[in-house]
């Protein structure tokens, strides 16, 4: 691949996903890319820092799931003073993440995927969003928004905001949750559940509304990758990570957040910033290479793939569905969106749980220390993925290095992949339809990669899909 | 829920009534996208709000020729880029109102620490994009992360990181309507008294960015016991340098004085000077 498409100064634009795809001598797909450009320079500006700080300086990484990294920061934070957090405050923790889940994946798939799954990829673009929905479909809208707000709601009953609450710190939490707001959202909850499953009855439905859609969306196998409880089952916040292959078997023994490094490797290919981390291969064996035996998914998917169950009534009867109906492992990325539906009830029947606990929030909420380890590493499941916090501090808790990986470059290979398997199927030739761009966007966003969420909150994906001749030369330019 | 606006649009004078529905556009730079995103948490709003003025969205919009005019233009996010720098000229062309929401676009945000990254205090952002990126010789970035304002005319600036929902809302419907927005510029500290917090610097001798601080948050820091970190950047005229004394009493030394004010507003004005001051002073 020339260089020249990553550094020609029109298309390389801060937040733009840019695809290429390049045709052989016949005009078939030969080879496609995505690349997305975003600098704001994190991992630089976070040195000097005390660690204290940095649940609430990476939380701005993203205004979607500033939680997870609020979170995932306190978590490598409590690893830095080798506590572990009180059970209450670990609890409270667990809450705020499955509020973060709930809503995050409500808008992912109310508000941004459902105008093209319930509107047609094809239907006149200046409508495919939320408030086309609104007009089209305001029964699955309004129950989306309440969704959403319920999740966002126990947000902000523990972190005073919905966005950036710099509420969980290293060793704990600064805050108990608000008694009336508990009052509040149980008077709301089973609307909340029943919302959830009416949502996960209507899955099959779209499935059977986009065949092609479903078969070309990244039916591949790969690896699947994530976190799972001690017991094996769905988890989003404590326990162990896992691989297993495409038949569902373990690939390697379970592993703390910690060992990561010997299980992920990342390579940086030439022609592009983004690094792909690559699982290195079964414990002890030679690392294979970036290509598909390495590929792995994280996000919904994964996780519902991960996990022998669910853990509560409602969600494991839809995963018996999901799996009676797809397999055990389901391979198309298409099913990101089922996967979201399950993790939503799941969210929905785990916040009642809690919620329910009359021992909510009693006892100690924060582990107090000084600087005990110079190196911490903290894991959580994003709403989209696996998302990693490597700390390395001085003897004052200062920042000396700090590495993110985040869901969307866990799901870069797999993401490329799937671009690809769209191309073929929907370009032709030099003449690209609308349809075709907005099925590679829609496949794009069947991941929710953060690059969705950082570059636009309804409406069209920017993209710049550019059509090149086997030798390089440009065929055709689509940007919107 | 009341209308949001009365029906304008825009024709010699912007908002000249005429029963058409406003439009409404929103665009992003550099930034997490919080704030746009707090338009979308203005859930018993957004149906109704879906009713009253035609949102156009065009975030990211591409190099393809921006259609327009529209009455109110809200921008998220700082400028980071060339492209950008134009882009942002051409949507304050096109807009009737132009406001910026957050502290990206009102102050740089955070990025806007690359502004001081260099050995002179200066701007440095090659030794940034090392630390980031495998290949950062393809990036295209200015050195700067700046706020709109020091590249178009921006009719009103809402502080926040993020900024506050009843804020947004205000700040729509008063643009709409043609009126000032109601938005205190006071410090935090009538806030956090109002709300019944305990003083956290004067009870438990925790620094706090309270006194130089906007109000608006609705003082969640103080409620939670913690000293304010300054999310909504300075308010009008606060005394920086007596705020820097408090926190050397407190037993915070110059770095951590500087720490505390580059966060999210350090670019902004007082933030700013303060801190370059502290840096002159020190070497």
């Amino acid at each position: 691949m020339p260089r020249t498409l990553l550094i020609d100064p029109v298309t390389r634009i801060e937040g733009h996903a840019k695809i290429t795809v390049r045709l052989d001598d016949a005009g078939a797909v030969q080879d496609t890319r995505f690349h997305v450009t975003e600098f704001r320079g994190f991992e630089a500006f976070c040195r000097g820092r005390s660690v204290y700080e940095m649940p609430a300086l990476t939380a701005r990484t993203c205004g979607i799931c500033p939680v997870s990294h609020v979170l995932t920061g306190a978590k490598a934070g409590d690893a830095v003073l080798g506590v572990e957090p009180p059970p209450a405050a670990r609890a409270l923790r667990r809450m705020m993440n499955l509020g973060q889940i709930l809503q995050s994946h409500s808008l992912s798939f109310f508000h941004l995927s459902a105008p093209d799954l319930l509107l047609g990829f094809d239907s006149a673009p200046g409508a495919r969003n939320v408030f086309g929905l609104i007009d089209a479909e305001p029964e699955i809208a309004r129950r989306g928004i309440r969704m959403r707000r319920f999740g966002q709601e126990v947000i902000a009953a523990l972190g005073g905001r919905k966005i950036h609450p710099a509420w969980a710190v290293p060793g704990g939490v600064l805050g108990n949750i608000d008694p009336e707001a508990v009052e509040r959202l149980r008077a709301e909850h089973e609307t909340i559940v029943h919302d959830a499953k009416w949502a996960w009855a209507r899955y099959g439905e779209l499935v059977d509304a986009h065949p092609a859609e479903v078969a070309a969306f990244g039916d591949f196998p790969s690896l699947f990758f994530g976190i799972v409880s001690p017991d094996g089952a769905w988890e989003h916040h404590d326990g162990l990570l896992r691989f297993i292959d495409a038949e569902g078997n373990r690939v390697g023994e379970d592993f703390p957040a910690e060992r990561y490094a010997e299980f992920i490797g990342e390579v940086a290919d030439a022609d592009t910033y983004l690094k792909s981390p690559y699982h290195l291969g079964a414990q002890g064996g030679a690392p294979v290479g970036p290509q598909a035996p390495g590929t792995y998914r994280v996000g919904p998917l994964a996780r519902v793939n991960l996990a022998e169950r669910m853990g509560t009534p409602l969600a494991d009867a839809a995963l018996a569905d999901f799996r009676g109906e797809f397999g055990r492992v389901p391979l198309g990325s298409f099913h990101y969106h089922g996967a979201r539906l399950i993790e939503i009830l799941a969210c929905a029947e785990q916040l009642g749980e809690l919620l329910n606990d009359p021992e909510l929030g009693s006892g100690p909420l924060r582990a107090e220390a000084g600087i005990n380890r110079l190196r911490g590493v903290g894991v959580s499941e994003a709403p989209r993925g696996t998302l990693f916090h490597d700390y390395r501090v001085d003897e004052d808790g200062r920042i000396t290095g700090v590495r993110m990986i985040i869901a969307t470059g866990h799901n870069n290979l797999a993401m490329n992949r799937t671009i690809g398997q769209i191309a073929e199927a929907f370009v032709k030739g030099p003449d690209v339809a609308e349809g075709a761009l907005n099925r590679i966007e829609a496949g794009i966003r069947a991941y929710d990669p953060c690059l969705s969420c950082s570059t636009h909150a309804v409406g069209q994906m920017p993209l710049v899909l550019r059509v090149e001749a086997a030798d390089g030369t440009l065929l055709r330019e689509l940007a919107r | 829920m009341a209308p949001l606006v009365s029906a304008v649009s825009r024709t010699a004078d912007p908002f000249v009534r005429t029963g058409k529905r406003p439009t409404l556009a929103v665009w992003k730079f550099a930034s997490c996208d919080g704030c746009q995103l707090t338009l979308l948490d203005c859930e018993d709003e957004l149906l109704a709000v879906a009713g009253q003025v035609d949102v156009a969205y065009f975030l990211e919009a591409s190099s393809a020729t921006v259609e327009g005019p529209y009455d109110v233009s809200l921008v998220e996010g700082s400028i980071t880029t060339a492209h950008d720098a134009k882009r942002i000229r051409e949507i304050r062309e096109m807009s009737g109102k132009l406001v910026t929401i957050g502290a990206c676009a009102t102050a740089g945000g955070i990025q806007a620490l690359r502004n001081f990254a260099g050995p002179d205090g200066g701007p440095d952002v090659s030794a940034y994009a090392a630390a980031v990126y495998a290949h950062p010789e393809i990036l295209d970035t200015l050195p700067t992360s700046t706020p709109i304002s020091e590249h178009v005319f921006v009719d009103f600036e809402l502080r926040g990181c993020p900024i506050d929902k009843h804020q947004l809302l205000e700040v729509v419907s008063a643009t709409l309507a043609g009126r000032k927005p109601q938005i205190p510029n006071y410090s935090l500290c009538l806030e956090c008294k109002r709300s019944g917090a305990v003083c956290v610097m004067v009870a438990h001798g925790q620094p706090c960015l309270g006194p130089a601080t906007q109000a608006g948050c609705g003082a969640i820091c103080p409620n939670f016991s913690r000293g304010c970190y300054g999310c909504f950047g300075p308010h009008e005229g606060p005394n920086m340098p007596a705020l820097g004394d408090r926190f050397a009493e407190l037993g915070v030394d110059a770095d951590g004085w500087l720490r505390a004010l580059r966060t999210y507003n350090a670019y902004a004005g007082p933030f700013r000077k303060e801190a370059d001051h502290v840096e002159r002073t020190r070497s």
